[in-house]
């Protein structure tokens, strides 16, 4: 019962981070808009390019859904309302998004074409910078709640949410995941102006339908883990635990897309530079801060 | 709920996510099928025909990023169980974890000093 | 009715998504946005979603009349759509080879919403249709001819046999012709690998497959793989000059007598008597010399290198696609003795040997991908070919297939244009800048009849140029922002480039709060400065004009000499550095200089022609167009132009293309040839 309450929660998500995203790219704010996407991709022809690898082809749109929902399972939408309530939780939601960058290869070298076998490598690239920042975070968080199950992460923020307490941790993720969730301006690997679509060039018809809803599954997981590990998950007053997470998530997704649309795209180059030569640095020092504050505030 | 259950679980929610795509697909394909059609299949590339297969060995230039990468990644495997018990342990743990991570960070200036960190 | 139908009958779920794909347009656009919003159209507006690949795209936009080599661009991108799909031409001409228009209409926004209206009630109604015809064209058919793998010269058209050997006739794909176009104007740097080899004895083998041997340089039948160079043997003997001492591996090429025996290189006990698959990873069994003194020794030494290489990968793709590291070490071609005699021991250094290298020193393969000439960051109608090594540029060939040919524009069989007509044509030729074309021809026609321009008119043809500027600059803004990524200020972008056309100055008083508003916003992004900082280095030369050459500190302007200008109060704008981030600052203070200029002359007007009664004589005349200086020189008899010559400033930039995107990243290169403003269309071949 609550699987199947989670997962409708979670498409509840989905739709409306799909209406945002609309939203920040066209202007307009069309509240149907999702239910007119996917009836039109379900009505188009998809097609599987001359000499594919096939199997890379078919599983690359597969594996992404699977990753997101996968990653999403382990994230508690109020106490008791969580598919999972993994021992391993924050380690386990890492694992799943390391996916991510499975399936975005396999997009990029099934269809045997030049824009989505550049995009897949250049998200290679992307991961190798933001992987470490998405990973040490987590770790101050763990340290904060002594437990990695993600319950246990949002009771110990009853206090002070984890953005006060460590702010240079949020900072690192919430840029982390808009790369890890390949959002502009991150997109790399489906940068519309320099790959003609890349990664997603080939995929038409139901198969983008299914990209597509992976993406915005993606971007709702990728919310969620922001908001249970730095936003206090579903602590707040007045309102139920479950509408909390869902404002903070939606909240969290919302300033994604509007930092996106107003800030040029990446160099590769210059994200790992930056990745590496202070985002490194500047984890391992909240790493530090944060084992200082454990110990000092009881 | 054990874990071995959890973890059944989550492998059924995996198949059910792939089981839900491809009803997805079956939906569509009671739309109709494809077309074949010449040149349809060939990878768009801005309006000229490229048949030409794109499977090489793919010149990647962050491989000095990728190389530290291995290493801090390996780091960060230790670090999990490490985060969970720290402040059990107290300062003792955050001095041994940070004999090792300043090991570590040498090796990253070392590899900054020496033109890894960089497009090659 | 759409041509591009979907095959089916009507049913209730089809008709739901008809209805819902017609409610999601999305819109490829030839030949580019930008020349759409040149001809006044705002497509975003009328509700017309912009598609980065022609797999998402429901409608293809034709906008203008298309040349010969865009419309057969223009079909492939059709082709490539995915059906329901249609076609809307909006003042196009002929459409060949691209099926009839699904909705015509004519060059203007009102006729564009009453067009994407029809467009949506053709969807919703005919997206499926159990009689839908097929599209074909010439273009779209690549050959498939069949080769034999021994023998490489013998080629037929159908399958059969060799009449050498004997062999099956291997399939496969010709080579799209535009790969290597005959002239091309810079293909720098990396290209050599294939010029400066070659002659007298080289032989060109596939690492995967070394029974495939030809002269001279290509992709193999088997797996497409660049074939590579390597001594070529004589008959029946051995010399394995390519062994890799470290991996110690010698293997006789024995001339094979007697029995052919098949074996599969990567296990070398599995045996056939014919060609088949390997049954243990599926790759192709390739002949050898079933001698039996070999078999041990290629056993054992495939064993030791096996163990060497550190066992066994992931098995091999059958079709040979798989070009992982182990393919390449010596043990794969251990076993496989070639039956004409050749060495068949490549190490990883011999295979890359001749290889060109990156400047890491890495020898890589190399890929040749278009981005052109219907690519959505690019001028449309460029048509660009960049040799990628991975990510980076190793060569470009840069060429415009839709440039003016400057004869075509004058003579018209002897005895010469007359001089309005000149002037008209002139002003076709590029759709981008038609004002500053056809003031160049008034004024070239004006100084070789010795007629003085009157003032008044002078003033409102200047201000009608700089409404074109503005435009001009305005739409690649537009295009260069949604390159960066930058949707919003694209957007808006857009759609002032697109109410620019044909406005009167109080209009443009009435935009000019909003333009003002982008460029402010446009200069306070940030990053930006970072993301364009050191891209496409134009070092200034006497060749370069314009903006770009504005740019690199020259300020060179042709509006500098003008009586008409320094009445309006023009002073030329300059940057120091020479590369994009100074270019797009150079066409912003541009665009506000435009504002400025366009109040100060009050009424632009543009029409009226060139009266030079039946004049004759030489003149000669030089406009600042949007993308820099073009000079015109004319000879006029009798009211009738007979000869004529043009000089554009794109002509110098496309020269420029290939060194300036040598070595950069890809997102790099195209972000340089953008902030150069090529217009393709007025490259003068």
């Amino acid at each position: 019962m609550t699987t199947v309450a989670v997962l409708a929660a979670l498409l509840a998500g989905a739709y409306a981070v799909a209406v945002l995203e609309a939203w920040a790219r066209t202007g307009r704010m069309r509240p149907g808009g999702p239910l007119f996407a996917a009836a039109a991709l379900i009505g188009r022809e998809s097609f599987v390019p001359r000499k594919p690898d096939r199997l890379f082809f078919e599983a690359a749109p597969v594996l992404l859904l699977v990753a997101a929902v996968l990653a999403a399972a382990v994230l508690p939408w109020a106490p008791g309302l969580v598919i999972v309530d993994l021992a391993t939780g924050a380690l386990f939601v890492n694992a799943a998004f390391a996916y991510v960058l499975v399936a975005l290869i396999m997009a990029g070298w099934g269809p045997d074409g030049a824009y989505a076998m550049v995009g897949g490598w250049r998200f290679l690239g992307q991961l190798i910078g933001y992987s470490m920042l998405i990973v040490m975070p987590i770790t101050a968080v763990a340290m904060r709640a002594e437990s990695l199950v993600t319950t246990v992460i949002v009771d110990s923020q009853a206090g002070v949410w984890n953005i006060v307490y460590q702010p240079l941790g949020f900072v690192l993720f919430f840029i982390a995941a808009m790369a890890l969730a390949f959002l502009p301006p991150f997109d790399l690997p489906t940068a519309p102006g320099e790959l003609a679509g890349g990664v997603e060039a080939e995929y038409a018809g139901r198969r983008l339908a299914v990209l597509r809803l992976a993406r915005a599954l993606l971007v709702v997981a990728v919310a969620l883990a922001t908001t249970v590990f730095y936003l206090g998950g579903w602590r707040g007053p007045w309102l139920p635990p479950w509408a909390w997470t869902g404002l903070k998530t939606l909240a969290v997704a919302a300033a994604m897309f509007a930092l996106g649309g107003r800030l040029p795209r990446v160099r590769e180059a210059h994200f790992l530079a930056w990745c590496w030569k202070l985002g490194i640095p500047l984890a391992l020092l909240n790493i530090f801060v944060v084992g200082l504050l454990v110990l000092a505030v009881p | 709920m054990s874990t071995l259950a959890q973890y059944a679980l989550l492998l059924g929610l995996a198949v059910g996510s792939a089981g839900a795509a491809l009803a997805l697909y079956g939906l569509a394909r009671a739309v109709g099928r494809e077309r074949r059609e010449p040149g349809k299949d060939v990878p768009a590339t801005a309006g000229r025909l490229s048949p030409k297969p794109v499977w090489v060995r793919y010149h990647a230039r962050y491989y000095g990023y990728a190389l530290l990468f291995l290493a801090f990644d390996m780091e960060m495997a230790f670090m999990y169980p490490w985060a969970v018990v720290y402040r059990h342990e107290g300062l003792v743990a955050l001095l041994d974890m940070g004999v090792f991570l300043a090991i570590l960070f040498l090796g990253l200036l070392y590899g900054w000093s020496r033109g890894a960190l960089r497009r090659q | 009715m759409i041509h591009g139908a979907r095959r089916g009958a009507w049913s209730g779920l089809r008709r739901l998504t008809a209805r819902a794909q017609a409610q999601m347009l999305a819109a490829i656009v030839v030949p580019g946005p930008e020349v759409a919003a040149a001809l006044g159209l705002d497509l975003a507006g009328a509700g017309l979603l912009p598609a980065a690949s022609p797999r998402h795209a429901s409608v293809l936009v034709v906008a203008g009349a298309l040349p010969a080599q865009l419309r057969e661009a223009a079909a492939v991108l059709y082709a490539q759509m995915m059906r329901p799909r249609a076609v809307m031409a909006l003042g196009a001409g002929t459409l060949a080879p691209l099926p009839g228009a699904d909705v015509v209409a004519e060059l203007s926004q009102p006729a564009l919403l009453d067009a994407v209206r029809r467009l949506r009630r053709a969807i919703a109604g005919g997206a499926f249709r159990r009689d839908a015809a097929g599209f074909d064209a010439p273009v779209l058919r690549s050959r498939t001819e069949y080769v034999c793998p021994m023998h490489p010269e013998v080629v037929r058209d159908e399958p059969g046999s060799c009449p050498k050997c004997g062999m099956t006739l291997v399939p496969r794909e010709a080579q799209d012709e535009g790969g290597h176009a005959p002239d091309a104007v810079d293909a720098s740097t990396g290209m050599e690998m294939e010029a400066g080899r070659g002659g007298g004895e080289s032989a060109y083998t596939c690492p995967m497959h070394p029974e495939v041997v030809r002269d001279e340089p290509g992709s193999c039948p088997k797996c497409g793989m660049t074939l590579v160079p390597r001594e070529a043997q004589d008959e029946g003997g051995h010399a394995p000059d390519a062994v890799d001492a470290s991996t110690g591996m010698e293997m006789e090429a024995g001339r094979g007598g007697g029995e052919s025996a098949y074996t599969c290189p990567m296990h070398p006990e599995v045996v056939r008597d014919e060609p088949g698959s390997c049954p243990k990873c599926g790759m192709t069994l390739v002949p050898r010399a079933a001698a039996a003194k070999d078999a041990p020794e290629a056993g054992h030494a495939a064993d030791a290198a096996s163990e060497a290489a550190g066992g066994r990968h992931a098995p091999m793709d059958p079709s040979g696609a798989e070009h992982s590291a182990a393919a390449h070490t010596g043990m794969d071609h251990g076993a496989m003795d070639h039956v004409a005699g050749h060495s068949t021991f490549m190490s990883m250094v011999a295979v890359t040997r001749d290889l060109p290298r990156s400047p890491d020193g890495l020898p890589m393969d190399w890929i040749e991908v278009p981005f052109g000439p219907l690519f959505p960051g690019l001028p449309g109608g460029l048509s660009l070919v960049l040799t990628l090594d991975g990510d980076t540029v190793a060569g470009a060939a840069a060429q415009a297939p839709v440039a003016a040919a400057a004869a075509a524009v004058a003579d018209a069989g002897g005895r010469g244009l007359p001089a309005a007509e000149f002037a008209r044509r002139l002003g076709a030729m590029d759709p981008l800048a038609p004002v500053a074309y056809r003031l160049l021809a008034r004024r070239a026609l004006e100084c070789a009849a010795g007629v003085e321009p009157d003032s008044r008119g002078a003033r409102a043809r200047a201000g009608a140029a700089e409404r074109e500027r503005l435009a001009s600059h305005l739409a690649w803004l537009a295009v260069f922002l949604g390159r960066l990524g930058l949707e919003v200020h694209a957007r808006r972008s857009w759609g002032l480039a697109a109410s620019m056309r044909g406005a009167d100055a109080a209009r443009i008083a009435g935009l000019a709060a909003a333009v003002r508003v982008l460029v402010r916003g446009v200069r306070r992004t940030p990053l930006l400065e970072t993301r364009l900082a050191g891209i496409g280095r134009l070092a200034a030369d006497g060749r370069l004009r314009g903006p770009v050459a504005r740019a690199a500190g020259v300020a060179a302007d042709g509006r500098v000499g003008d009586p008409v200008y320094g009445a309006l109060g023009f002073e030329p704008v300059t940057r120091p550095d020479g590369d994009a981030r100074a270019r797009l600052a150079v066409r912003l203070d541009e665009i506000e200089q435009s504002l400025r200029l366009v109040r100060a002359a009050g009424v632009l007007d543009d029409s009226g022609v060139p009266g030079i009664g039946a004049a004759s004589g030489t003149g000669e005349a030089l406009v600042e167009t949007p993308r820099g200086g073009a000079r015109l020189a004319v000879s006029v008899e009798r009211g009738r132009v007979t000869a004529a010559r043009l000089d554009t400033p794109s002509t110098v930039l496309l020269e420029r293309i290939g060194s300036l995107v040598a070595q950069c990243e890809l997102g790099d290169a195209l972000t340089a040839v953008a902030s150069l403003d090529l217009s393709p269309w007025e490259v003068v071949a």
